[in-house]
C-alpha cells in the first residue's frame, strides 16, 4: 500500500514533556520508520529489557514482511505464479488474513496488493501456507505492518507486567495502554501533516488504537480500486478501542488509509460496524469528525 | 479536466519495477533458469507441506533448547516439508518452551514439552533426529547423549565453548555413524555455494587471493532481561549451571558458558575464509578487551580484532577480522581479495548483494558473463570533469567494473542448511558442514581469545585440527 510516509510525523503527537514527567521512553529503527516504547516504570533497567524485547520483536517481522528483503515472506508471495504456493510465519499469515478482512470490510478501498488480486491468494491457515491462484499478484504490507508490529510489542509489554505504556512505530500507528499513574490517560494531539504546529485536536486515550494515514505536498495515495491517486484529503485518523483477541492497531491502520478514500457514508458504516472506531478526516475545507461518539476518548487535554 | 491534467493512472509496470531489473533470458539464461528451478523446488516442497506425501519419509524431530535460537530454527522447520515435531525440551518452561509449543501446535503439530531432555530421550522413542540449540556449554553433553541415544543431531555453532567438548562430539559420531550436522548456515547457502563452486573453483575468478577483510558490528542493546513473572526458580537455574537469572540470559557473555562476540559471531565468518581459502589457519594474533561493558556481566571481550595466517593451495594469505559491539557501522560481511579480484559478501543480501570487481588487468569475464555465473557489469559514473578540464585524475586507479553474484536466497537464512540435514537423512544428500570440517573451524576460532589473554602470535599444527 502506498501509505505515503509521513516520516516520524504521522500527524499524532504525545503531550508536553510536563505531562510525562516519570514515563522513561525507548527508541529503535525498523521498517523504515523509528518505533518507541514509552512507559511509566522506575526501574529503568527492566524497562530497556522489556523495551528491547519489544524492538527483537519488530525486526524479526520486518524480516517476514518487508518486500524489499529478497527471503521474506512477501518476497516469496511476490514471486509466486499461478498455482504455486509457499509457507509463511503464523504472524505473516496472521497479518494477510486481518489484511484480507479489511479489503472485504472497505470494498476493497484497503488493498494490500495495489488492485494487483488480493482475493485471488488463497491463506491456508492449517499450515500457515499462501497458495496462488493467479500471476501477477504484488503484497506490500506497509499500510498495516506497523499497526500489526505496534500490537505484538503490547502484548509483549503485557507479558513484562508494563501495562502503563504507549507504543508506536512512527507515530502513523500508536497504541495507548494504561495510562501512567494519577492520569486519565495519555494525552495526544492530532495536527496538520502539511503544519505540524497546526494542532487539531486533543485527545486523552487509554486502551486505544490511534492510526494515521496522511499526505504532504506532493505526495499522494493511490486508490486501489481506480489507480487514481487521491486528490481531495489531506490525513485520515482512526480511533479504535483495544477488546481483547484485536489486533485494533492493525485494524485502525487498515481503516484510516480506506478513511482517505471512502465516501462519507461508507465511513459512517465502518465506524458502526467497528464499535467505538472514531475518524478524523482532514480536507482543504476543514477536519470532520465521524463515527460513535460514546466511548472512552476524551476529546480535550 | 485538461489532458495534462488527468491523474496518472498507476503504471503496473512500476508496481513490477522490482523484476524488469531482472537480466534478460539468453545473455543470462543460466542465472535466471537456475534461480528459477531453485524457486521451483522450494514452492513445490511448500506446497506439499501439509499432509507429506506418502513417499517422503517422515522425520521425528525435538527441539533442544527453545530460546531465541532455537525459534528461529523451528520458524524455518516450519517450511521443510514431511517433519513432524514430536517434543520440545527446555529449561525455562514458563516462557520460552511454552511460546515454542504453542507455535508448533498453529502449525497442527502435537509436541510433548520437556524440561529435562534425558527424560525426553527415554521416553520419545520415535525420535529421528534432535535439533540443539541450547547454550554453548550445554552443546557437548546434550550432543554425545543424543548421538548415543541413536538420534542424528543438528546442533547450533559453536560446537562447544572448549575443543575437549567439541572434539567428544565429533568421537562421538563417528562411534554412532549418526549425522552430525553443526550449524554453520552458509555453509549451505546458495549464494555462498556459487561462490564457491563457480566462481572461485570453476573461474577462479579472483586469481590468488592474498588477503582477506570481515566484520561483524553491532551497536549497543541492554543487556537481555526476563519478564519478572516468569522468573526460573534459583534451584533450577542452579541444577543446570547457571548462576542466576541474569546468566541465564546472557550466558554468551560468561567464561565457562559461551565463548563472547568472536565466537557468536565471528565464527560464521572465520567458517567461510577458511573454507574458500582451502585451508586451515598456520598463525593467528590478536587483541581484545572489555573496553565498554561491565566486566562482572560481560567477562569475555566486547571488542576484539584478529589476524589470521594462511598457507593456502595458491600461497600465503593473511586475513583480518574484527568484531565490536558498541557501533553496528557497516553491519557484517566477508570482503575476499585475490590479484584478479574482489568478492564482497555478506549472508544479508540487502547489504551486500555479493559484489565482485575485476582488477582491470585480469582476463576479461565476458565468459562467466555469457554463462551467467556473474552478471553484466554495472556501468561505472562517468567522473564530473575537475577544473582542469582533464576527464580523469591520472593519479587514481581506473575503477575495476563491478559485477554482483547472480543467485539470491528466499528462504529464511537457516532454512537450506536445515533442508541439507534433513536431505542426509533421507540419503539424497551429504552434510555440508559435517562435525570433523566444524572442528576446524572451532579450533580457529577458539584459539582467538587464547591469543588475547597470550598477548602473543600462537601457531597451529596440522594436527590441531584434526581428531
Amino acid at each position: 500500500m502506498t501509505k505515503n510516509d509521513m516520516g516520524n510525523d504521522g500527524g499524532v503527537g504525545l503531550g508536553h514533556p510536563s505531562d510525562l514527567r516519570g514515563v522513561l521512553c525507548f527508541s529503535h529503527e525498523a521498517m523504515a520508520t523509528v518505533y518507541e516504547v514509552y512507559t511509566a516504570q522506575t526501574d529503568r533497567q527492566y524497562a530497556a529489557q522489556a523495551a528491547q524485547a519489544c524492538f527483537d520483536l519488530v525486526d524479526r517481522l520486518e524480516r517476514d514482511l518487508s518486500r524489499f528483503l529478497p527471503n521474506s515472506d512477501v518476497t516469496r508471495i511476490n514471486h509466486l505464479d499461478a498455482g504455486g504456493s509457499t509457507c509463511v510465519a503464523s504472524s505473516t499469515l496472521e497479518c494477510l488474513v486481518i489484511a484480507r478482512h479489511m479489503f472485504d470490510l472497505t470494498d476493497g478501498a484497503f488493498d494490500v496488493s495495489l488492485g494487483t488480486g488480493l482475493p485471488s491468494l488463497r491463506l491456508d491457515t492449517d499450515g500457515s501456507i499462501v497458495h496462488a491462484t493467479a500471476n501477477g499478484v504484488r503484497l506490500d504490507l506497509g499500510g498495516i505492518g506497523k499497526g500489526y508490529a505496534v500490537d505484538a510489542m503490547a502484548e509483549m509489554l503485557e507479558d513484562w507486567d508494563l501495562p502503563a505504556s504507549l507504543v508506536h512505530g512512527g507515530f502513523s500507528s500508536v497504541l495507548a495502554l494504561d495510562p501512567p499513574p494519577g492520569r486519565e490517560g495519555w494525552p495526544l494531539t492530532l495536527s496538520d501533516p502539511r503544519d505540524g504546529s497546526r494542532i487539531l485536536e486533543r485527545l486523552t486515550v487509554r486502551q486505544i488504537a490511534l492510526a494515521a494515514s496522511g499526505v504532504r505536498k506532493r505526495d499522494h495515495i493511490m486508490d486501489p480500486r481506480t489507480g487514481c491517486p487521491v486528490r481531495d484529503r489531506r490525513a485520515a485518523w482512526v480511533a479504535l478501542g483495544r477488546p481483547p483477541g484485536i489486533a485494533a492497531a492493525a485494524v485502525a491502520d487498515a481503516l484510516t488509509t480506506a478513511c482517505m478514500l471512502l465516501g462519507w457514508n461508507q465511513i459512517e458504516r465502518l465506524c458502526q460496524n467497528s464499535p467505538g472506531a472514531e475518524a478524523w478526516v482532514l480536507q482543504d475545507e476543514g477536519l470532520r469528525h465521524l463515527g460513535a461518539i460514546e466511548q472512552e476518548i476524551h476529546h480535550g487535554w | 479536466m485538461g489532458g495534462d491534467d488527468r491523474p496518472k493512472k498507476l503504471d503496473r509496470r512500476d508496481v513490477l519495477k522490482g523484476l524488469s531489473t531482472l537480466p534478460a533470458l539468453g545473455l543470462f539464461g543460466y542465472a535466471w533458469e537456475k534461480q528459477r528451478r531453485y524457486q521451483r523446488a522450494r514452492v513445490a516442497e511448500a506446497a506439499a507441506a501439509a499432509p507429506a506425501p506418502a513417499d517422503l519419509q517422515v522425520i521425528n524431530v525435538a527441539l533442544l533448547g527453545a530460546g531465541a535460537q532455537g525459534q528461529v530454527l523451528t520458524d524455518s522447520m516450519l517450511r521443510i516439508s514431511g517433519l513432524r515435531f514430536r517434543a520440545v525440551c527446555d529449561i525455562w518452561t514458563e516462557y520460552n518452551q511454552k511460546r515454542v509449543v504453542n507455535s508448533l501446535k498453529r502449525f497442527k503439530h502435537e509436541p510433548n514439552a520437556y524440561e529435562d531432555y534425558r527424560e525426553m530421550l527415554d521416553k520419545e522413542k520415535e525420535l529421528d533426529a534432535v535439533i540443539i540449540a541450547t547454550p554453548d556449554f550445554w552443546h557437548s553433553q546434550h550432543a554425545v547423549d543424543c548421538l548415543e541415544a541413536g538420534k542424528h543431531v543438528y546442533c547450533e555453532k559453536e560446537m562447544s565453548n572448549t575443543l575437549e567438548g567439541a572434539r567428544k562430539m565429533v568421537l562421538a559420531q563417528r562411534e554412532t555413524g549418526k549425522l552430525l550436522q553443526i550449524g554453520h548456515q552458509r555453509r549451505s547457502n546458495p549464494r555462498y555455494r556459487h561462490c564457491y563452486d563457480k566462481l572461485l573453483n570453476e573461474a577462479h575468478l579472483l586469481g590468488r587471493i592474498v588477503t582477506v577483510y570481515g566484520q561483524w558490528n553491532r551497536g549497543v542493546t541492554p543487556d537481555l532481561g526476563a519478564p519478572d513473572r516468569y522468573a526460573i526458580p534459583p534451584s533450577r537455574l542452579a541444577q543446570y549451571g547457571f548462576r542466576d537469572m541474569h546468566q541465564f540470559r546472557n550466558w554468551r557473555w560468561y567464561k565457562g558458558k559461551g565463548g563472547g562476540p568472536i565466537v557468536d559471531l565471528g565464527s560464521h565468518q572465520i567458517d567461510i575464509y577458511s573454507w574458500f581459502l582451502g585451508a586451515n589457519p598456520s598463525h593467528v594474533m590478536a587483541s581484545g578487551g572489555n573496553l565498554y561493558y561491565d566486566p562482572k556481566t560481560h567477562e569475555w571481550y566486547d571488542t576484539v580484532m584478529a589476524v589470521y595466517d594462511y598457507d593456502t593451495p595458491l600461497g600465503p594469505a593473511k586475513a583480518y577480522y574484527s568484531t565490536q559491539t558498541t557501533n553496528g557501522s557497516q553491519g557484517y560481511f566477508e570482503n575476499f581479495m585475490g590479484d584478479q579480484g574482489t568478492l564482497l559478501i555478506s549472508e544479508s543480501e540487502i547489504n551486500y548483494a555479493g559484489q565482485l570487481y575485476r582488477d582491470p588487468n585480469a582476463p576479461a569475464w565476458d565468459e562467466w558473463v555469457q554463462k551467467g555465473y556473474v552478471t553484466a557489469p554495472q556501468e561505472q559514473e562517468t567522473k564530473p570533469k575537475s577544473d582542469s578540464g582533464a576527464i580523469a585524475d591520472v593519479r587514481e586507479s581506473v575503477a575495476p567494473d563491478q559485477h554482483t553474484v547472480p543467485v539470491t536466497l528466499r528462504d529464511p537464512y537457516h532454512q537450506p542448511h536445515l533442508q541439507n540435514f534433513f536431505d542426509t537423512i533421507r540419503g539424497k544428500a551429504t552434510l555440508n558442514c559435517p562435525a570433523a570440517e566444524a572442528y576446524q573451524t572451532a579450533v580457529a576460532v577458539l584459539r582467538v581469545n587464547e591469543a588475547i589473554e597470550a598477548r602473543a602470535p600462537l601457531a597451529f599444527k596440522p594436527e590441531d585440527f584434526k581428531c
